[in-house]
């Protein structure tokens, strides 16, 4: 099933989005025990050309000691922390300077290149949360009811496809353009359809995840000029399949919903909050309202700020 | 009236149901509180016994229902009242996709708006949309009747083999199969007898406009 959640503040100030993800995503619990995951915008505030890494580190004596050295011939580290975390590896976050963005994805090929070590993102403008295992225990290992943010959207996974590890937790990121991310529930049928033409045109795929193919779709579009509204209605054409994806940006979140409604997705509005989740239970989490509006088959909803 | 409150903030939904089918042999009426859209509330009830839900419940609240009047003061989530034998689900707010979906008797009112697939293979008893239905509303329909006060989006009727679907405001399009048609003085007191039972007030200019919408062949 998965479930999909995301909430945006409208007055562009930071307020607890990773509190009010956590609380929805408990909510979602049944919907997917495997893995779950954050995106949560607007609190990392870097200057420019300022990254954060996390990168998943195996425990065998030495690793981070090579990551760490490498890391170094990019980039001083800046602030680090390593996050004990389930399985033989914990994650690892660091704080980088690169001259340019286009320097980000050959910094994180090449750090994929060691042994023992994986990239799970790197990004500006928001901050990646993403593991193994129930939403209390991943808010709990990475503390992330205390992350404040402008926006930001939630994942909860049940694997129907590719393995159950962090990297495939939700949600996955492009490096098309900056700090795109999606999350989703479905699957998409003409995947390599929707791949091939993208990878023709040089963007690169880590994996075999439909859910990879569509955060490179989006960005693709968004990186041709597509707002994201349109680049939404762009994916209700070309994406077949059950799908609910639900997209975050540095200014903003939407949702397009396949054209015969066969993913659920739910939104609610105020003056203060827009927020989106797969079902209902998870909307009185963080917002105040009983005006339920479900997302019609083939409808997108998006809210920038 | 005996009543018993039930409070299921802390609950989840098999603890609430035990709970429900505990004391609803010894009461006449349960009331609800919490239910913060929990799931599969009363499901499987098979008492006569009259419950109120205060706030909103989840998926699939009210299925299988054999008997059981449900109110619910707030929204549903998706398939509300599915399969329901007998009995009577009322929906103050909205409701998800498939609202009654499948049942072969009793009624379920949602006085909002529903999402997409509202009463697929329903195989008897009523189902009265207050509101707005979405896509493919009345798909695969086997029985019964689908009333809808509102508009209604693409694909109604779709491959619906019998049963008959009652709108009264816009039909976008029909599905494959289904065909429009006048509806007859019978059709418009029997809509008359249910709509004015559930405390719907149309007028009699209302009640000959609803369009009629049923197998093709």
């Amino acid at each position: 099933m998965c479930g999909i959640a995301g909430v945006i503040y409208k007055d562009k100030k930071t307020h607890p989005v990773g509190s009010a993800l956590t609380s929805m995503l408990e909510s979602l619990q049944h919907r997917g025990p495997d893995s779950a995951g954050y995106a949560i915008y607007g609190g990392l505030n870097f200057s420019e050309n300022y990254y954060q890494l996390n990168i998943e580190v195996n425990r065998r004596k030495g690793t981070l000691d090579n990551l760490k050295s490498l890391l170094t011939q990019f980039s001083q580290i800046y602030e680090e922390q390593l996050i004990e975390s389930v399985g033989d590896s914990d994650v690892y976050k660091c704080k980088i300077a690169l001259d340019e963005y286009s320097l980000l994805k050959p910094c994180i090929r090449e750090i994929d290149e060691l042994e023992n070590v994986r990239v799970i993102n790197g990004s500006h403008s928001f901050e990646m949360i993403k593991d193994v295992g129930k939403v209390k225990d991943i808010a709990e290992r990475f503390d992330v009811p205390s992350r404040r943010g402008t926006h930001g959207i939630g994942h909860t996974r049940f694997a129907t496809e590719s393995g159950v590890d962090r990297y495939h937790a939700h949600p996955y990121q492009s490096y098309i353009i900056p700090d795109i991310t999606v999350v989703h529930n479905g699957q998409i049928t003409n995947y390599w359809k929707i791949r091939d033409p993208l990878e023709r045109k040089g963007h690169i795929f880590e994996s075999f995840n439909d859910t990879e193919c569509i955060v490179h779709y989006m960005a693709d579009k968004l990186d041709q000029g597509y707002k994201l509204e349109e680049a939404l209605e762009e994916a209700v054409i070309d994406l077949d399949g059950p799908f609910s994806i639900l997209v975050g940006t540095p200014n903003g979140i939407g949702i397009a919903k396949d054209k015969l409604g066969l993913r659920p997705g739910v939104m609610a509005e105020t003056d203060e909050i827009f927020a989106i989740a797969s079902e209902e239970m998870a909307l009185h989490d963080v917002i105040d309202s009983d005006q339920i509006e479900q997302i019609a088959p083939g409808e997108t909803r998006a809210y920038t700020i | 009236m005996k009543e018993y409150v039930i409070d299921a903030k802390d609950m989840d939904a098999k603890e609430l149901n035990r709970t429900i089918k505990k004391q609803a042999p010894l009461y006449d009426r349960l009331v609800i509180e919490n239910p913060e859209s929990g799931h599969n509330i009363c499901a499987g009830l098979s008492e006569d016994i009259d419950i109120q839900i205060n706030g909103s419940a989840g998926y699939f609240v009210g299925t299988m229902v054999n008997g059981a009047k449900i109110h619910i003061d707030g929204n549903a989530g998706w398939f509300a009242g599915d399969n329901m034998t007998e009995g009577e689900l009322i929906i103050e707010g909205t409701a998800g996709d498939g609202a009654g979906q499948g049942i072969y008797g009793g009624t379920v009112i949602v006085k909002g708006s529903t999402g997409s697939r509202t009463g697929e293979i329903m195989k008897g008893g009523t189902v009265i949309i207050g509101g707005n239905s979405g896509y493919m509303t009345g798909l695969l329909m086997m029985g019964g009747r689908l009333i809808i006060l509102g508009d209604v989006t693409d694909d109604v009727g779709e491959s619906i083999m019998r049963g008959t679907i009652y709108v009264l405001g816009d039909v976008k399009s029909l599905g494959k199969n289904a065909v429009m048609e006048k509806t007859t003085l019978k059709d418009q007191n029997e809509l008359k007898e249910i709509l004015t039972e559930y405390d719907f007030d149309l007028t009699d200019v209302e009640y000959a406009n609803f369009k009629k919408i049923v197998n093709a062949q």
